[in-house]
């Protein structure tokens, strides 16, 4: 058979947030004229989907629809400090500061009705553009309670800081490492499947299951993306990519020259999504974007050696070194044969 | 050369103009008609995110002079959603959650939408044959082609255009919930602006002279020839520094611009700000640079030696970064141990690609406040360390963060954005600055390549007894973010077990390569990649199955990590059961035994493909359905 398959797996841990330091955000929240929500913080889209996670958050912690949340610029002069976008972070910290500030708007609003209406406030209740109080019949829309507090003189604002208890590590001349680098960890596990040709060298990832605890998924759709293009750049370091030097200069300095994974390259990858919850963040999430590379390499290079026995210790596998230790185990095989007969 | 008289029908309308003879068809969509829905990726016909239709047929338009486009039709992504309301396959991206950072989306929808108008049930497999030419650095394409097949299957009828709305909410509960990402509709339709398609009135245009020496004292720089060319505004090099030069993630060893020596190939020594780019290039051509050659070094091992060239004098041994763990005594470990394996690993660098190169604008506002807007990962840091440059209160600095076409880590480096800010000073006018594709290679971060030695001690049941990693990382030029990479790469290097003795020491070193710095698992790939190869290595010899062996050693609720922090809830047993049920693991030592395992190949594994078959052979093959 020209074509041989196997299997790998291998786990992974991660910290979230900026290691071996104090991290930090903060966030604005404002329940606007007609029942939007405004959120204003430190944070742009760097594709990970941050926005519309920001957008559930805030839509389920004030009572709005998610496309009734706008979110400001990322502006340094004009929005609180979320610093920045990585460390697997954003979620984490942002998202718990989005949570915090918006509960604080919504307590605004919740105080006014109370008030009005003559009820305890923690018999209010709000969600999907309403406001309700319960066991009365007392339900309005949001936007007409945004326009009671303002008649009141009370705009409904909220704002939250969300910091780390964290420290450094001892990593001085003699330190021996010890320190609280992180307060969430997560932890995952893949298993890959790979189909090696034993003429040319090539290995295609057919399948990778990926397993991975998130806290709490606030968009799936969204952790599965993280989950798929963090494999899929992992395979392109495994298989293909290589930034090459000579002397210095860069000899791969194109995309013709530099291999990354096309749309034939890439696996199936089946994504099961693992809910721990953090218990110290007011959410419970955690994060997804760097942990979900980190198995795959180890995982693919398992599942190599299981299906033709190589085992490839100097990345990328490429086909020539795929190749170069098949013939190599081959020599090896028949030497020890003939020693034996 | 004379201006060349196009005519043609873009997206609908006749256009008749005049264009620059050099232009590129790219260049005058998005340049001259300010169409900048398609992108520029890489200019060379390899990302495909520039993709247009002529006269019907899907071309790059990088690769197009514009001259061929004479009397043709053109239709770029704008055309798609021209009413505002998104095509069938444009919502399909939205409801799938296809697009990520979206710089590659409007060349994916117009190849996804030439796909199914080549063959309108076409199936996976041909969709991804069919957006070969296509690259996305971001999604892992699955989610790309789930919009395909949605679109394909609302197209034929064969499912409800219902399919493609919101996911509902109306029970409150809005986590948890695949709502549509708000940010996709901009994405799909080529609407969202990129720093590189953001433009302002008198805007300059930059380019910058960057060093073809990798190690080189420099001993003179004459601009006055570029500063005489007509359409040159401004020059720079670091003796414009205002302030304190210097950036960096954690120490500020890198100029702006090079300050008496280069130290890599490609590191900035000056730039031009001009009225158009062509003229800021010529400019750069005419900048004279002296050099004195100084002995590079390019290996991290050969750095570390005695005697090595030293690439910063505050760091005569070229250390950037030392990150030492210790637990127990690792020798005692080892001794006590069944069975000591030890193996080395490497990994190589690689480059971030996000296909939107580095790209800014900078101007300084009516109230003297310096502005520079990018695609930075970290404004909140940039801003700290550019006030320090241009010596101004931070009120007087602004950061805007511009749509992020990819990061990946390789956007928190200030790298370009201090040049814009003094360019926009100097010249008192908005400047802007795109990166070639060749020119962010050259001159970004890479992930840190890595040399790796790994001993591990086992006892006959699987416990590991000891684990021994030291790491030597190559960290180029400057420090960017090397001491954060090997301080995550250290502390994360053992893995999630329990483990009585550990010595672990991971090494950043300065050498003449391209920089090294932050990128996704930031250290913790390349130590873990060793840590769980050698444990199936360890598996193999020991006879048990991979799952067997980490859980063996697994750390559970409340374990106590390699930096002695005691952990509340660990999820990894929950980790290692989901991922071996789901993918039907069936259990076994891992002795080689592809050949004979009884779980490959079930319905949740792709087909394997033989390059170009459908293509090469379609007449074969239609032959034979
Ligand atoms: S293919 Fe044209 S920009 Fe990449
Ligand atoms: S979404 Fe494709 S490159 Fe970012």
């Amino acid at each position: 058979m020209a074509r041989k398959r196997g299997r790998g797996m291998a786990a992974c841990w991660y910290g979230i947030a900026r290691t071996a330091t104090v991290d930090r955000a903060a966030a604005w929240a404002e329940i606007d004229d007609g029942g939007s929500a405004k959120i204003v913080t430190g944070v742009t889209e760097i594709g990970e989907g941050i926005l519309t996670v920001l957008a559930q958050i805030a839509a389920h912690e004030i009572g709005v629809k998610p496309e009734h949340v706008v979110i400001g610029d990322n502006d340094t002069a004009r929005a609180p400090e979320a610093a920045h976008a990585g460390a697997s972070r954003q979620t984490y910290m942002i998202g718990n500061v989005v949570a915090l500030a918006s509960r604080e708007a919504r307590k605004r609003l919740v105080d006014v009705m109370a008030g009005m209406w003559d009820v305890a406030a923690e018999t209010i209740r709000t969600g999907n553009g309403e406001i309700w109080a319960e066991n009365t019949n007392h339900r309005i829309s949001m936007g007409e309670a945004v326009a009671c507090a303002k008649n009141r003189g009370v705009v409904p604002i909220g704002s939250a800081t969300f910091g780390t208890d964290t420290t450094a590590i001892a990593d001085g001349k003699d330190g021996d490492g010890s320190g609280r680098p992180w307060q969430a960890y997560v932890f995952g596990c893949q298993v890959a499947e790979v189909e090696v040709d034993t003429v040319t060298g090539e290995v295609q990832v057919l399948a990778v299951w990926a397993a991975h605890d998130v806290g709490r998924a606030v968009n799936p759709q969204g952790v599965e993306g993280q989950i798929e293009g963090g494999i899929v750049q992992a395979i392109g370091q495994g298989l293909m990519e290589d930034y090459q030097l000579k002397d210095g200069h860069a000899s791969t300095s194109g995309f013709a020259k530099y291999i990354l994974p096309t749309s034939l390259d890439v696996p199936r990858v089946n994504s099961i999504i693992i809910e721990d919850p953090d218990p110290i963040g007011p959410l419970g999430v955690k994060g997804i974007g760097e942990p979900a590379m980190v198995p795959t390499i180890p995982a693919v290079m398992n599942a190599i050696y299981d299906a033709v026995g190589v085992r490839v210790f100097n990345l990328p596998a490429t086909p020539e070194k795929i190749l170069l230790a098949m013939r190599e185990k081959a020599r090896r095989e028949t030497m020890a044969t003939q020693a034996a007969e | 050369m004379v201006d060349v008289r196009l005519n043609a029908t873009i997206n609908g309308r006749k256009v008749s103009r005049d264009a620059k003879p050099h232009l590129r068809l790219l260049d005058f969509l998005r340049d001259d008609l300010n169409l900048t829905g398609n992108k520029e990726g890489c200019g060379a016909g390899e990302c495909g995110t520039c993709s247009v239709f002529v006269d019907g047929v899907l071309m790059k338009s990088c690769l197009m002079p514009v001259a061929k486009a004479q009397g043709a039709q053109i239709d770029t992504i704008e055309s798609l959603a021209k009413s505002g309301e998104l095509s069938v396959l444009q919502k399909a991206f939205h409801k799938a959650g296809a697009s990520q950072c979206g710089y590659c989306i409007p060349g994916m929808v117009m190849a996804a939408t030439a796909a199914l108008r080549a063959n309108p049930f076409a199936d996976r497999e041909e969709i991804k044959e069919r957006l070969g030419g296509n690259i996305c650095r971001c999604t892992g394409y699955q989610k790309i082609f789930d919009a395909v097949e949605l679109a394909r299957d609302v197209q034929n009828g064969r499912v409800p255009a219902t399919a493609l709305l919101e996911t509902d909410t109306a029970d409150g509960e809005v986590i948890g919930k695949n709502v549509r990402r708000i940010d996709a509709p901009s994405k799909v339709s080529g609407r969202l602006k990129y720093a590189g398609d953001m433009t302002m009135p008198g805007m300059l245009h930059v380019q910058v002279l960057r060093s073809p020496h990798a190690h080189a004292r420099i001993v003179s720089i004459d601009t006055s020839a570029a500063l005489a060319i007509a359409g040159v505004e401004s020059v720079i090099t670091s003796a414009d520094v205002p302030g304190k030069d210097g950036f960096g993630v954690f120490v500020h060893d890198q100029p702006i611009m090079a300050r008496g020596k280069v130290r890599y190939v490609g590191e900035a020594i000056a730039a031009v700000a001009a009225e158009d780019a062509l003229t800021a290039k010529r400019a750069v051509a005419a900048i004279k640079v002296v050099y004195e050659q100084l002995a590079p070094v390019f290996d991290p091992d050969e750095a570390m030696l005695q005697g090595a060239p030293v690439v910063h004098d505050y760091a005569p041994d070229n250390i950037t970064k030392h990150i030492p763990i210790r637990v127990g005594d690792v020798e005692a470990g080892f001794a006590e141990s069944d069975l000591v394996i030890e193996e080395s690993y490497s990994t190589q660098a690689i480059e971030h690609a996000y296909l939107e190169p580095e790209a800014g604008l900078a101007y300084v506002d009516h109230d003297d406040v310096v502005t520079v807007v990018s695609p930075s990962q970290n404004i909140t840091h940039h801003r700290h360390m550019l006030a320090r440059i241009i010596d101004k209160p931070i009120s007087k600095v602004r950061f805007i963060m511009s749509p992020v076409g990819g990061g990946f880590g390789g956007k928190e480096d200030m790298i370009y954005q201090g040049m814009l800010a003094l360019l926009a000073m100097k010249a008192m006018r908005p400047v802007r600055l795109v990166y070639t594709r060749e020119e962010s290679i050259i001159s970004t971060a890479k992930r840190h390549p890595s040399r790796t030695t790994l001993r591990m001690g086992v006892m006959r049941d699987g416990r590991i007894k000891a684990l021994a990693m030291r790491m030597v990382c190559d960290g180029g030029a400057y420090g960017l973010s090397t001491e954060g990479v090997m301080r995550k790469a250290a502390i994360l290097a053992a893995g999630p077990y329990n483990i009585p003795n550990v010595r672990i020491d991971t090494y950043g070193i300065y050498t003449n390569n391209t920089p090294s710095g932050a990128f996704r698992s930031f250290g913790a790939l390349q130590t873990q990649f060793a840590t769980e190869s050698q444990l199936d290595i360890i598996a193999e010899r020991l006879g048990l199955d991979p799952f067997e062996i980490r859980r063996i050693n697994a750390m559970r609720d409340g374990a106590t990590t390699h930096t002695k922090q005691t952990l509340g809830s660990v999820s990894l047993m929950r980790a290692l059961d989901a991922a071996e049920q789901a993918s039907g693991w069936e259990a076994g030592a891992p002795t080689v035994r592809g050949g004979t395992r009884g779980d490959l190949g079930h319905d949740d594994v792709r087909p394997s493909v033989t390059l170009g078959t459908r293509f090469a052979a379609t007449g074969t093959q239609e032959a034979a359905e």
